[in-house]
């Protein structure tokens, strides 16, 4: 089973509950609503430049790793969200073609370093997992919301403490958004969406990334 | 959200006029105003109330403020942080220690730091809690790692780093060096070596037992301290994560567990370099390393 159908399967199961589903529905009708959408940064606009602390640590630049080739910055919201669960065994998955392709994946969550690394850990990932601390590469990027009443009340029914995983008490989360950026730093594809549970398979990201290395004759 | 919306509402907030704002942020009024109602639209609610001659926030605008302000530090942050890895520019750390607080927890972060910008100079300076406070207050320190039982003055943001506990220090040759974990009742008949520098855990002690050791007050530096220790003058409880030189021996203080929490400190709204805004941002990160 390919991604998009693990994630509606996992979405049909969760939403079978209908306080989860209204939860849910309440993040999706006030996105769509408010114009969120339209301050998510855009294709062939500047991806801002960033160093941000990986899960062991370490500072990780995003130039250092521009100039080794294509970077794949992929926005995810914690290992507590299945959606991303299952997302990133898919990228596990698709990390050697990501590579052998020349381009490198970051996958960006507002957790610090104890759940970034029990991210990376879960799923048996190389690449890098980077803790944007108080969510400033995800405000740059425009892909940061404010997490409305219903739902944060129902991720706090469920245990879920943000002002634990964030080091803040902001109640903020990144739409998983992922980012294609050329060696140039530009985003030359994107995909962003304000279902959480709809992501980028990694097929997509992959026929994207081939394209960008081998762009069509006119 | 957009960065601009946030950083145009940030200068408003400073500001409380329109016109002042968008004069300092570079852009129209109209352009402003526009950008703070869809933040406003965003946020579920308006920011400010608009009247004639004043713009106040509202409670949802001062409920949100610290958070964006911290959003809006951390774009810049990381932002700045790539600027500096790229001109290398000459950049100072200059950190707090508090008593019994050793570098080694925070080492990796000040080497990260420097790994970016070569040219970092590095400070230490080890005080009381209330020193490091004055300190940092008249800048001539960045930030300082903390007992959480040191009082901060409401302007400081801290952030928790780690729980520690304590451990025993004694020379290789001594009765109790190979034991698994010690209890205060192994400690009878011992002098223990205690100072300012300590971190307290002598009198934490004390407070929690009537052990049948004898107490050797010794001021001043640990190094000097565990100097003595090596003589045979005395042992020494010191936090579990404080570097020990060989051939010096630390084993668990098991009973009474004296755990303490160490948090980071800083002065909240003040504008850091890079070296600094990403050793915190690591420290933070790196928060139970």
């Amino acid at each position: 089973m390919g991604l998009d159908e693990q994630l509606q399967a996992e979405r049909q199961r969760r939403t079978a509950d209908d306080a989860v589903r209204l939860a849910y529905e309440d993040v999706f009708t006030t996105l769509s609503q408010n114009g969120f959408l339209s301050g998510v940064l855009g294709e062939a606009a500047a991806f801002p430049d960033f160093v941000l602390p990986n899960a062991e640590g370490r500072l990780v630049s995003l130039a250092s790793r521009l100039a080794e080739g294509p970077v794949v910055v992929q926005f995810f919201r914690g290992e507590w969200c299945p959606f991303c669960r299952l997302m990133l065994d898919a990228l596990v998955a698709a990390l050697p073609e990501i590579e052998a392709a020349g381009a490198s994946l970051l996958a960006l969550t507002p957790d610090m370093g104890p759940w970034a690394r029990q991210a990376k850990q879960n799923h048996g990932a190389t690449f890098e997992v980077l803790s944007d601390v108080d969510y400033g590469v995800g405000l740059a990027a425009g892909v940061v919301f404010r997490i409305p009443a219903l739902y944060r009340s129902r991720l706090m029914r469920a245990g879920i403490d943000f002002a634990e995983r964030h080091g803040n008490g902001s109640q903020f989360l990144p739409v998983p958004a992922v980012f294609l950026l050329d060696v140039n730093g530009r985003v030359a594809w994107r995909f962003v969406s304000v279902d959480f549970t709809r992501r980028a398979a990694p097929d997509r990201i992959l026929g994207e990334l081939r394209r960008l290395a081998a762009p069509e004759q006119e | 959200m957009e960065l601009t919306q946030v950083r145009y509402f940030v200068a408003l907030t400073r500001l409380l006029n329109f016109t002042r704002a968008a004069d300092a942020c570079n852009v129209s009024q109209p352009a402003l105003t526009r950008a703070i109602q869809r933040l406003e639209d965003e946020l579920g609610g308006p920011l400010v109330y608009r009247e004639r001659n004043l713009t106040q926030l509202t409670e949802l605008g001062r409920a949100m403020l610290p958070h964006l302000e911290a959003m809006l530090e951390a774009a810049d942050n990381a932002s700045a942080l790539a600027e500096a890895r790229r001109q290398q520019p000459v950049a100072s750390l200059k950190i707090g220690l508090g008593p019994g607080v050793g570098a080694a927890a925070i080492a990796g972060a000040v080497r990260e730091v420097a790994s970016l910008m070569p040219d970092l100079m590095v400070r230490f300076e080890e005080a009381a809690g209330a020193m490091l406070v004055e300190s940092m207050l008249s800048d001539m320190l960045d930030c300082a790692v903390l007992p959480a039982d040191c009082a901060l003055p409401e302007r400081f943001n801290h952030w928790k780093l780690y729980d520690e506990g304590a451990v025993v220090v004694m020379p290789p040759q001594h009765r109790l060096a190979n034991a698994e974990s010690i209890t205060a009742s192994d400690l009878d008949g011992e002098v223990l070596l205690h100072g300012e520098r300590c971190g307290g855990f002598v009198q934490a002690l004390r407070a929690a037992c009537d052990g049948m050791f004898r107490v050797r007050r010794c001021d001043g530096g640990i190094g000097n301290m565990l100097d003595l220790v090596s003589a045979g003058l005395g042992i020494a409880i010191l936090s579990e994560r404080m570097a020990v030189p060989s051939p010096l021996v630390t084993c668990r203080l098991a009973k009474p567990p004296l755990n303490r929490e160490v948090r980071l400190a800083a002065i909240a709204g003040r504008p850091q370099g890079p070296a600094v805004a990403g050793f915190i941002k690591l420290c933070r990160a790196g928060c139970g390393l």
